[in-house]
């Protein structure tokens, strides 16, 4: 959820995709520009937070790594439940993983927030040469269901800041009632006031 | 010194490296398994001491009560027997005599009556387990044979390699836990790889970061066929009710599709008679098995370990995959008999790995307790009092550890906390890299805990060792334990205990040379370490009921360990020499272990005390209601200071108890 304050603004980012895909890597190329060639595959989920500026406002990403791993599938969503925003990783030297991207997509369409702001990453553009799946048809899938689309690579940090600084600059921002996420917004509050417990 | 050995424990039971002797040739003491199958008059073989209280050292009887250590013809013994679980009655059991002529036979006795049994023949020309695995394979097709009326789902064996396995990744896979697969191999073989040290650890073999276990899957090109895959000394296997590969130790479980029909074959066959197989002896290979609903647990060994000590550790095995998959992973099979669980598994082969290292330097695995870090008193206290204050807060389990040694752990009220869930725990967590890499928030499943369910846990590294695990059964609650982690951080560091505990795991736990010699000194905190150099003067004289060789502690004391049976801790003392390499540390590790399972051995004790001696060691055991005592000692040691000695250590022990256990545990009493 994007919260707002004095041009303060917290949003939850979920990343899914297949094992692999280099979801793990591409946060922490991103919050600690480390890159690892043998990352080691994710439990659960890692939880990162990273503040950004943006314009104005200073976006604080609360960043929900999740497990790749089939075992953890149905536990996603309690990951990606409220989230403000989701890049979906792929692995472009791997077809499958495409696959498995496409079928988040799906699942977020039907069980996740919609007016969530979603990304595609065709991650590991380093190794273009090994590549199984075309740009350009990932372009036109991320076109045609919403999502913004950038091919990555977290071992050269090729457009991984750019990434997440298009994420953050799509939030909503102090307009809610402009965005069809201030809805959201509210939702968020009312949880809050519910439960000190605020994991979705 | 410690890190060539590392590379040595690395290879454990690894045949390649040790044509000679190796870790496992601990066994020129020669073992009687039969001991532990009670089928061996098992009086011939222990002494008791009646008496509770002190030990008395002045039993003249006592030098004839030496056990039977070395069965010379031990190793000859050519008669190899399945025992099997008896049904109801008490007569059911397979026999295989496999002896220098060419017929073996299994022998199945039903429970009823002797009208009902079956024979299944089959030949071996000798031994050896490559044989010995030809031989089931055939009886295997015997079996078929005889029951190709009925439902055995296996593959041809002579396809090991083919198992129409990937037609069992079906759709219904997603019903209870996930939805379709991936494509993991690949990427398994890929993270498997370096990039990972390997080094020692002080104190007790425990190892820091990873060793080579740590690579995942060892050895992922072999198969049955290859030679080196059946030299291993230690297979262990997992596979389902159909015969489909779950996990095996070497190898590339999906290559092993063969062997595991035929593992499955064997199961069944004894299951269709209305039995449980438990163990088939094949020269001087053991074949321990534990079925478990639809999962079928195999260990093939050539270590001697006594059979309720593999099975211990199978069942541990079990947990394990119970801890990351919750036990209704069995709904799975329901739906779909032929259910492939490996994809479920993906990227855990180094959980399972570094279990199966612990089975060979962990006491915690047959000990059934966890052991603590040595602290002061007052830090273990202002560690405790933090968690208590988040256990009341709604989490479950408040657990802080270093290693595999504990510092403080406080639990819900009525929450109970078993020790081999903090065994299993603590391995899921230490040998998974990605814990240390930040915060994480996981489902996790306590097998004695609930098998059912998962529960949540929170995981983050407050140091380099040190880290702090938080369950609780609400699976929104991540941002309640991140605030508490952050609470108790602060705590922590405020009052010093993470630099403490640092000081500690560089310090070590009790040392034999630090025995007092006068058991009435008064202690202070962590006083087996500050009076370490008083004692260095007094050691003279306190040498004077025994035998002093110059290394180890009094009496020629070399090692010890005590497990609390209220408190279901213990603490083993530092090695030291001439304990130091660790093949000799492995050796201590089988012989208390062997020591442990002929005391609990139902048929024949619960033994008081036992006292063996070979040319090893003379080791002691003497257990209480308080309490299990395990002590080894110079093989020249004498019996009656030995025994002095004992007692000494009993009351060091009570008097450090604040230090080195957690004794505010109570809530957790199990
Ligand atoms: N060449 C290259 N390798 C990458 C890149 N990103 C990740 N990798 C490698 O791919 C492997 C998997 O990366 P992870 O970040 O662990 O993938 P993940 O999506 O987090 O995987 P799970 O945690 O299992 O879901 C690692 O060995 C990385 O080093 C990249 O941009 N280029
Ligand atoms: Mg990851």
């Amino acid at each position: 959820m994007a919260t707002v304050g004095n041009k303060n603004v917290q949003a939850k980012l979920v990343l899914l995709g297949d094992m692999g895909a280099g979801k793990s890597s591409l946060v922490l190329r991103f919050v600690k520009g480390q890159f690892f060639a043998y990352q080691e595959s994710t439990i659960g989920a890692a939880f990162f937070s990273q503040t950004l500026a943006v314009n104005e406002t200073s976006v604080k990403l609360e960043i929900w790594d999740t497990a790749g791993q089939e075992r953890y599938h149905s536990l996603a969503p309690m990951y990606y439940r409220g989230a403000a925003a989701a890049i979906i990783v792929y692995d472009i030297t791997n077809l499958d993983s495409f696959v498995r991207a496409k079928k988040w997509v799906q699942e977020l369409q039907k069980q996740g927030n919609p007016n969530m702001v979603m990304a595609l990453a065709g991650n590991k553009s380093d190794m273009i040469e090994k590549s199984k799946v075309s740009p350009e048809e990932a372009k036109v899938y991320a076109q045609e269901n919403g999502l913004f689309f950038m091919e990555t690579s977290a071992k050269t940090a090729q457009n991984v800041n750019e990434l997440f600084y298009e994420i953050a600059r799509r939030l909503p921002k102090a307009e809610p009632v402009q965005h069809p996420a201030g809805m959201v917004l509210a939702d968020r509050s009312a949880e809050r006031a519910r439960s000190s417990s605020c994991c979705s | 010194m410690e890190t060539d050995s590392a590379r040595e424990s690395g290879e454990e039971e690894n045949g390649f490296t040790q044509p000679e002797i190796g870790d496992d040739d601990i066994d020129n003491v020669a073992e009687d398994f039969r001991d532990g199958l009670g089928l061996l008059s098992p009086k011939e073989k222990t002494m008791e001491e009646r008496r509770n209280g002190t030990l008395d050292s002045d039993n003249d009887s006592d030098d004839n009560s030496r056990i039977r250590t070395v069965d010379e013809n031990g190793n000859a013994d050519d008669s190899s027997r399945i025992e099997v679980e008896e049904g109801q009655s008490d007569s059911s059991r397979i026999e295989v005599e496999e002896g220098q002529s060419d017929s073996s036979r299994i022998e199945v006795e039903e429970g009823q009556a002797d009208s009902n049994r079956q024979i299944a023949e089959f030949s071996s020309e000798n031994n050896n387990f490559v044989e010995g695995h030809k031989e089931i394979s055939e009886a295997r097709e015997h079996l078929e044979d005889d029951f190709s009326e009925q439902e055995i789902e296996v593959e041809a064996p002579t396809s090991p390699s083919s198992s129409g396995y990937a037609g069992g990744r079906g759709s219904s896979s997603a019903a209870s836990i996930g939805s379709a697969s991936g494509s993991e191999e690949i990427r398994d073989a890929l993270r498997s790889g370096d990039g990972v040290t390997e080094c020692f650890g002080n104190g007790n073999g425990e190892h820091r970061g990873q060793a080579s276990w740590a690579h995942g899957k060892r050895y992922s090109n072999e198969d049955e066929t290859s030679i080196s895959w059946r030299k291993r000394k230690k297979h262990f296997f997992v596979l389902s009710h159909s015969g489909k590969p779950i996990y095996s130790r070497y190898g590339d479980e999906h290559k092993l599709a063969g062997f595991s029909a035929t593992l499955q074959a064997i199961v069944s066959f004894v299951e269709n008679g209305g039995d449980h197989i438990k163990l088939v002896r094949a020269g001087n290979h053991q074949i321990i098995f534990l079925v478990k609903g639809p999962i079928y647990l195999v260990c093939i060994s050539c270590t001697e370990e006594p059979f309720q000590a593999l099975k211990g550790q199978l069942e541990l095995l079990y947990d394990q995959m119970l801890l990351i998959l919750t036990k209704s992973i069995d709904k799975c099979f329901e739906k779909n008999s032929k259910f492939d669980m490996t994809p479920l598994l993906g990227g855990t082969d180094v959980v399972f790995s570094s279990l199966i290292h612990a089975f060979s330097w962990n006491p915690a695995t047959y000990l059934h307790a966890y052991t603590c870090l040595p602290l002061r008193h007052s830090t273990r206290q202002a560690a405790g009092a933090i968690l208590q204050d988040v256990a009341d807060s709604g989490v479950l389990f408040a657990i802080l550890m270093c290693r595999h040694k504990v510092i403080s752990l406080f639990g819900a009220q009525k929450a109970i906390l078993h020790p081999d869930d903090m065994l299993l725990l603590s391995n899921f967590v230490l040998s998974s890299e990605s814990f240390r890499t930040s915060e994480s928030f996981s489902p996790i499943c306590l097998p004695q805990f609930n098998p059912m369910a998962f529960l949540y846990a929170y995981v983050q590294y407050l140091g380099v060792d040190t880290y702090l695990m938080l369950l609780t059964t609400d699976s929104d609650s991540f941002f309640h334990l991140k605030e508490c982690r952050i609470r108790i951080e602060n705590v922590l560091v405020k009052s010093n205990v993470l630099s403490e505990v640092q000081r500690s795991m560089l310090d070590g736990c009790l040392r034999v040379e630090d025995l007092p010699g006068d058991p009435t000194l008064p202690s202070d905190s962590l006083s087996f370490r500050l009076r370490r150099d008083k004692n260095l003067q007094v050691a003279g004289s306190s040498t004077g009921t025994g035998r002093n060789t110059g290394i180890g502690g009094p009496a020629g004391l070399w090692h010890f360990m005590y497990r609390s049976n209220y408190l279901d801790q213990y603490v083993a003392s530092e090695f030291s020499p001439p304990i130091n390499s660790r093949n000799a540390q492995k050796r201590l590790f089988r012989a208390y272990q062997k020591l442990h399972t002929s005391m609990h051995d139902k048929d024949v004790g619960p033994h008081k005390m036992q006292y063996r001696k070979d040319e090893n060691y003379v080791l002691l055991c003497w257990i209480t209601q308080e309490f299990e005592l395990y002590a080894a000692f110079d093989p020249l040691a004498e019996k009656s200071s030995a025994i002095t000695v004992c007692n000494r250590v009993c009351q060091w022990l009570r008097d450090v108890e604040s230090e080195i256990f957690l004794l505010e545990a109570s809530p957790l009493s199990w």
